[in-house]
This record gives structure tokens, C-alpha cells and sequence, in this order.
């Protein structure tokens, strides 16, 4: 039941904005990462092609679970940050774009940028799995510099038909930056566990 | 005559059927009151490592001695778990490393712990499991943001080496947006 909700306030969103849109995820701490699974499955099963940036979980993790859900990996590309953040040894496989260790915002954006063409599929999406993770390694300014450039880059379509998806546990939604990257946004959809 | 059962801990039945759904390389969020706290460790333990795991237990609260009185006690198999003690030393207590226990400073010293569960990780085998004892005690030590990055740290490095965690968190008595910031990391959150 939680999860066709889900479904229908993230296709109406994405209806709501043929030409790209900017939606906030507000998801349950304690379900995060289911829900988040189902944010990609929705927009894969709409023919959606993505770029899954994680801060939270490594590429293998990420690979495993979502090859369990029956994940078409082909219409996905990994930017795996968490394990560069824990300046761990990256995985070497075709879906995920590497980056390095010392990573810093800028190099990020030029990786989505990058990869976007590389997506087969005429709808795409960027998929930020959770926009306070990335705080806890990088100043705050820099978390607003990148999310800021995002936005401005799919509202003034300089990359055509894209949806961006940031993702924030609920508990967390309530911090000012959150607040102030909000009132960027197309959409805030609240997910129920 | 049928030989005695032995009689199982409280909660061990809830965690037996909590674990067996989830998926390889799970890492749990085990939530409770202080009451319970102390029950609900020893039952995670016991379910585990009677289904073959071996484990790292970090121990924040309690020292290694009354720990390993307590495992034996509740009839878990000492042999299959190693702890890192961080309550000894920062007490002035006697710390005298053995085969299946290490000292560190204090639950402060982060990067130390990091560095032992990384080399502990290396020499255990088969299925593994770290244990964090708790979190709510770590957080009185250290700064919210520092131990989140910590945390976050240490779950990535589980993952990659395909080991299984358990977190213990104290209801209600835990920083709210670090006790998210960690939540959202697990698999799932279990609340005893």
C-alpha cells in the first residue's frame, strides 16, 4: 500500500514536469533504503535510464541488493562515493564510474555530466541517495554548492528531460540546509514507512 | 528420558526469526530500552554464534571480564567471539590482552578502533559479525557528526568485506538526528 503510494506521487510528479524536474524524497529513517529501492524500480519500470550517486553504500552492496529486486542494472550507473569517502579500494566493474578518493564536488559533477550521455535511454534521471550523508565528510557549503548546481543545470534544461532526485530521512528534513535546498525544489514527496 | 533443553534467552526466539529473512551481509540496527538492553546483547550473540558466525564484539559499556562471565554464563561459545574492549584502560583497570580479547584506550579513540576491527576483521574466519555495544554509550564520548562519519566508515568497510553488524541503540536516550543518520545506513531497524 505504502509503496503505490509511493509510485503514484513520483509518477505524478514526474508528470507535472515533462521537461525535467527537481523532487525531494523525505523517506523513513528505519525503511530508508527500501524506499529507496523503490524509487528506482518506479523509474526504471517508466523507461527511465539513471545514475544512482551513492554516499551511503558501496557499488557491490548496492549491485547485490538491487540484482535480488530484479533491478535491470543495464539502465543504471553507479557512482559509488561512499567507498572513496572511506578511501577504501573501489571496485572495478562497467557500471560504475570511478572517482577518486579525494573527491571533491567538482570532480563529481563533471562525472555526472560525463555519464549522462553514456545513458542509453531518452529519459533520465539523477538519483542523490541521501543529501546528509555527504555532510559528514564534506563542509556544508560544498554540500549546498553541489545540490545548487544540480537544480540550476536541470531547471534551466541544460540537461533535456532529466528528473533529479535528492533523498532525505524524515528525522533529518527539519535541518536548514534541507529546508533551503526545499524551497529549490519541484516536488517534496513524503514517503510513508 | 529426554535430555534437558536448553533453555533460551529472552528474545533469542524474536532475533532467530528476525535474522533468517534477511539477505547476506545484513547490517541491523537492534533497538530497546535500558532495561532490556543487557538481554537483548546476549541473545544476539547466542543466535549468531550458534548458527556458526564468529564475531568482533566492541564494547563500550561494559568491561571484558564481566562480558566473558556473562557469555558463559548464557552458555555462548567464548571461543567464537573476540572483544575489543574499550572500558579497561579508560578506567585505570589491569588490561591484559589474551587470544580472544584487545584493549583499547578509550571509546574515543576512533581511528584506533577502526584500525583494530580492520585487523580483528583479517584474522577471523567464515561467516563474521561486528557488534557495536551501544551506540547511545559511543555518543557520550564523542562528538554526533565524528561518530556518525565513524560509523558510516566502518559500515561501508563491513560491506565491502561482505561481514554481517549489529548496532545497539538505546530507545529514546540517543541523539534523534545521529540515531537517523545511522538508521538510514541499516539494513533494518529491530525494536525489542
Amino acid at each position: 500500500m505504502a509503496n503505490e503510494t509511493q509510485k503514484k506521487s513520483l509518477e505524478n510528479a514526474i508528470k507535472k514536469h515533462e521537461r525535467g524536474a527537481v523532487i525531494m524524497m523525505e523517506l523513513p529513517a528505519d525503511a530508508y533504503f527500501d524506499k529507496n529501492i523503490t524509487s528506482i524500480k518506479i523509474l526504471t519500470e517508466l523507461d527511465f535510464d539513471g545514475i544512482y550517486i551513492s554516499f551511503q553504500r558501496p557499488f557491490k552492496n548496492l549491485f547485490s541488493l538491487f540484482e535480488k529486486q530484479g533491478i535491470d542494472i543495464n539502465k543504471l550507473l553507479f557512482i559509488d562515493i561512499a567507498t572513496a569517502l572511506g578511501e577504501h579500494e573501489q571496485e572495478k566493474h562497467t557500471r560504475c564510474v570511478h572517482i577518486s578518493p579525494n573527491i571533491d564536488i567538482d570532480e563529481l559533477v563533471r562525472a555526472i555530466y560525463t555519464s549522462l550521455p553514456k545513458l542509453k535511454g531518452k529519459k533520465k534521471f539523477i538519483f542523490i541517495d541521501s543529501l546528509t550523508t555527504i555532510t559528514l565528510y564534506k563542509p556544508l557549503s560544498e554540500t549546498m554548492r553541489f545540490s545548487e548546481f544540480l537544480v540550476r543545470s536541470v531547471k534551466k534544461h541544460e540537461v533535456e528531460n532529466v528528473i533529479l532526485v535528492f533523498n532525505v530521512a524524515k528525522d533529518l528534513a527539519q535541518k536548514k540546509f534541507i529546508k533551503d535546498i526545499a524551497l529549490r525544489v519541484d516536488e517534496v514527496i513524503t514517503v510513508v514507512q | 528420558m529426554t535430555p534437558d533443553k536448553i533453555e533460551k534467552l529472552p528474545f533469542e526466539e524474536r532475533l532467530e526469526k528476525e535474522f533468517s529473512k534477511l539477505p547476506e551481509g545484513w547490517i541491523v540496527l537492534l533497538e530497546t530500552d535500558t532495561e532490556s538492553a543487557l538481554k537483548v546483547s546476549l541473545a544476539a550473540i547466542k543466535v549468531l554464534t550458534n548458527n556458526g558466525h564468529t564475531g568482533i564484539i566492541l564494547s563500550a559499556s561494559r568491561p571484558c571480564s564481566n562480558l566473558l562471565n556473562l557469555y558463559k554464563k548464557s552458555n555462548i561459545d567464548v571461543k567464537k567471539v573476540f572483544l575489543l574492549d574499550c572500558v579497561c584502560k579508560s578506567q585505570a583497570t589491569e588490561a591484559q590482552d589474551s587470544e580472544n580479547v584487545l584493549h583499547l584506550e578509550n571509546v574515543s579513540a576512533l581511528t584506533n578502533i577502526a584500525i583494530s576491527i580492520n585487523k580483528t576483521t583479517e584474522k577471523l574466519k567464515g561467516n563474521r559479525f561486528i557488534f557495536i555495544d551501544s551506540i547511545t554509550t559511543m555518543l557520550i564520548h564523542n562528538k554526533p557528526d565524528v561518530f556518525a562519519r565513524f560509523t558510516h566508515s566502518i559500515l561501508t568497510k563491513m560491506r565491502i568485506d561482505g561481514l554481517n553488524g549489529l548496532l545497539i541503540s538505546l530507545e529514546n536516550e540517543t541523539n534523534k538526528e545521529v540515531r537517523a543518520e545511522i538508521a538510514q545506513l541499516c539494513d533494518k531497524v529491530i525494536k525489542l
